[in-house]
């Protein structure tokens, strides 16, 4: 055997041995055992909950989670270049803001406030109480970089306002020192080797050795730590799944507060939450499809009830509480909007009259109504939107006695009635929505109102009552989204969804 | 040849005490320095926080892929810097310089410059047809890419000055005694560098041990998958538990000082390839 065959034996041997001596074998197993691994960019300042609540996750459901660390900013950079994460955590909500802008995140879930803090030893040796106190005193002062740490940037932003910014820049610069992190300097702190620090309240809540000093310049301007599920994510479900789970006020929220965070007030947990919506007939068709993929991506029931506003508000009135509500027209939300928060504007459609093919009683106008007999058909304003809003209509433009001889029909629940009556002949006219005659075709005539009555506009709006908070603002956010704005156009409404809140 | 002054036959040789100070002050100062450096670490931590650390799952996990890792750097490290050394050391060709200054890259770059080169790399599409076959990227062969690089470089250097200074002649004669180039390589040249090899595989082995910053960007810190000694070190800092930090570190020291000693004392004898 000649040497280099021995030396090529020697090398394989000593590698086999390493392998089967020292290579942690733990890692092979699990990832054999479970799925791919959710991968989670977490802001290092916050790693003490998410860690803790990470594990809890991952005992209970099997699904594990990676958790790489680093500053809000370094993380964000990091996930452009690599673009395979499933979420990203970061210290302030700009962060996230950004991610949106460069279509890098889908959902947002808020998780926690933190306000910045001045920071010092135990017992406040130096007798620091405000931001001044810093350079007449000439101390050693820790700063967050402002483009590297999320905390660094707020203290720049709030010092700049007040107009103290460039003089603790200078007094750092001398003296102290700039951290991309926040526990950076918190552990300058606490080993001495800086006199006072700026830090995030809740980070000071976790070092025993650190007081904070709240200044009432900061506690004006808190921080939102901000969860982001990104579009590169391959297991949206799961990635979701563990944010509901992150930012239940019942599970992962529980953690943030025994840290020291201030969490928001959350969803409750379910592995699959059911919610109730009301939604009026009339934007069944323009939100089933935004529903069903909404279900599908979020691993949620959303138990949809259909039915005429009138009946929704009469239920809603008798103690239902549903999640959400999505009305026909905002007039069926005033009386009953304090069951819940603020409304969200997402569509409006026409209200219009439905004739026979080549409109053989020749109706223009609404005056042409009037005209004796004419049989009209309407929708019953008990019930329904539709019929209160055509009655409105009536009224304003001054015709409601005058076309009450005509109306032969005014039981109709929902619109779907209306056109069936217009359809075999029992009506010449029926007044109804635009929306409803997409399905009509050819085989009916629709002639336009011209008159500023003549329209519904649909809010949607988050029962107070609700468990689902959060996830119902979600659904929100998804019919508020390009892809459901298609389909309301497609199905006649006009879009109403203000661009950036 | 006799030496000048000590023919004069007054001259009376200075004393050496003063160079004696010299060399122990200088050098005492920088081991004082070392050994206190050492010495304060071990204020900043007590027994409970090794017991902690040892009964820590990711961190027991961190310390055997570190031996793991820098073991197979190591002797990687060795395979590539023989030849590399040999070849810089025994012939002449146009582009050397070049190639010479291509090779002290790793060395002279930032750290982090290497890991978001690593990582950007294998995002190529170049990159990504390797990582369709053979994951590495934020996975365990990261890990040893990311030391392999800075590590190598190191080994190569030492590769080269050990077969610099071994005479060519030795190599010659077994080339005019009919052997062939690989002969002569594999029977003349590699034993006379055995102590070198031992020395490149040591320094790349240190080297590893003490990577941080390619790994915390091309493998990330992930518990229980990429975590490293100084990803734990960076971990524990993080939220502020520098007495764990200070633990792993003092264990890092006395791994290294171990392997060390070891190496050079089993060096020392008879080591034959």
């Amino acid at each position: 055997m000649n040497t280099a065959t021995k030396v090529t034996i020697a090398s394989i041997l000593i590698i086999a041995a390493l392998i089967y001596f020292l290579l942690p074998r733990q890692d092979f197993e699990n990832d054999m055992a479970t799925s791919e691994p959710l991968i989670f960019y977490c802001a290092a300042g916050i790693k003490p909950p998410v860690e803790k609540v990470a594990k809890e996750f991952e005992e209970n459901y099997g699904i594990k989670i990676q958790l790489q660390y680093g500053g809000s900013g370094t993380l964000l950079s990091n996930l452009q270049v690599t673009n395979n994460a499933d979420l990203y955590l970061a210290g302030d909500f700009s962060y996230l803001k950004i991610a949106r802008e460069k279509g890098l995140v889908a959902e947002i879930f808020p998780l926690a406030i933190m306000k910045p803090v001045m920071a010092v030893k135990k017992g406040n040796p130096l007798k620091i109480s405000s931001i001044d106190d810093l350079y007449k005193k000439n101390l050693k002062v820790a700063l967050g970089n402002p483009e590297a740490a999320s905390i660094g940037k707020q203290t720049k932003k709030i010092l700049q306002k007040v107009g103290k910014w460039e003089k603790l820049k200078k007094q750092v610069e001398k003296n102290g020192v700039f951290k991309p992190t926040v526990p950076e300097i918190a552990n300058d702190i606490k080993i001495g080797s800086v006199d006072a620090g700026i830090i995030w309240d809740a980070t000071a809540n976790q070092y025993p050795e650190i007081e904070a000093i709240h200044i009432p310049i900061f506690d004006a301007e808190p921080k939102q730590i901000t969860l982001g599920v990104l579009k590169s994510s391959k297991q949206p479900t799961n990635a979701l799944r563990f944010s509901c789970y992150l930012s239940a006020k019942d599970k992962g929220l529980l953690a943030f507060k025994t840290f020291g965070y201030e969490p928001v007030d959350g969803d409750k947990w379910a592995m699959r939450p059911e919610v109730v919506l009301f939604s009026g007939g009339l934007n069944r068709v323009a939100i089933e499809k935004t529903l069903e993929d909404f279900q599908k991506r979020e691993g949620v029931s959303i138990l949809t009830t259909y039915n005429g506003c009138g009946i929704l508000v009469g239920e809603m009135r008798a103690g239902q509480r549903p999640d959400a509500y999505f009305a026909c027209d905002k007039s069926y939300l005033e009386d009953i909007n304090n069951l819940f928060l603020d409304e969200a504007t997402i569509s409006e459609t026409d209200i219009v009259l439905l004739t026979q093919k080549g409109n053989p009683k020749n109706i223009m106008t609404l005056k042409d109504l009037t005209k004796p007999g004419i049989k009209i058909a309407v929708a019953n304003a008990k019930y329904s939107a539709l019929g209160g809003l055509t009655n409105k209509l009536l009224k304003e433009a001054g015709i409601y006695e005058a076309v009450q001889k005509n109306i032969t029909y005014g039981d109709a629940p929902t619109a779907d009635y209306l056109t069936v009556r217009v359809k075999t002949g029992r009506e010449d006219v029926a007044i109804l929505y635009l929306a409803n005659t997409i399905y009509v075709g050819d085989e009916l005539d629709v002639i336009p109102i011209n008159h500023p009555a003549a329209k519904a506009v649909q809010p949607i709006a988050i029962g107070k009552s609700s468990e689902y908070k959060y996830l119902m603002g979600r659904l929100i956010s998804a019919i508020q989204s390009d892809s459901s704005k298609q389909q309301f156009e497609s199905t006649g409404f006009r879009w109403r969804v203000e661009t950036e809140k | 040849m006799k030496n000048r002054i000590l023919d004069s036959a007054n001259y009376k040789s200075p004393s050496d005490f003063p160079f004696y100070v010299g060399l122990i002050l200088i050098g005492g100062i920088y081991i004082f320095f070392i050994v206190g450096l050492l010495l304060a670490d071990t204020t900043y931590t007590t027994v409970q926080d090794f017991k902690n650390i040892f009964s820590s799952r990711e961190i027991r996990f961190a310390i055997r892929l570190s031996l793991f890792s820098c073991s197979l750097t190591a002797l990687l490290s060795i395979w590539v810097a023989v030849p590399i050394g040999y070849l810089m050391s025994r012939f002449d060709f146009p582009g050397k310089s070049f190639l010479d200054a291509v090779l002290d890259i790793p060395i002279v770059l930032p750290p982090l410059v290497i890991g978001l080169s690593l990582l950007i790399f294998f995002q190529t599409s170049f990159g990504k047809v390797i990582e369709s076959i053979f994951p590495i990227t934020y996975a365990l062969p990261s890990v040893i890419l990311a030391q392999f690089m800075v590590a190598c470089a190191f080994a190569v250097r030492v590769m080269r000055s050990t077969f610099e200074q071994i005479d060519q002649r030795q190599e010659q004669v077994a080339l005019t005694l009919g052997a062939s180039r690989s002969q002569s390589f594999w029977l003349v040249a590699l034993p006379a560098a055995r102590h070198g090899v031992l020395a490149a595989g040591t320094i790349a082995w240190a080297r590893a041990l003490g990577e941080f910053g390619p790994i915390l960007l091309f493998s990330g810190a992930t518990r229980m998958k990429t975590e490293v000694l100084p990803t734990t070190v960076y971990l524990e800092m993080s939220t502020g538990n520098i007495e764990a930090a200070v633990a792993v570190s003092l264990i890092m020291v006395t791994a290294a000082i171990l392997v060390l000693v070891l190496v050079r004392s089993f060096g020392g004898g008879r080591l034959h390839l």
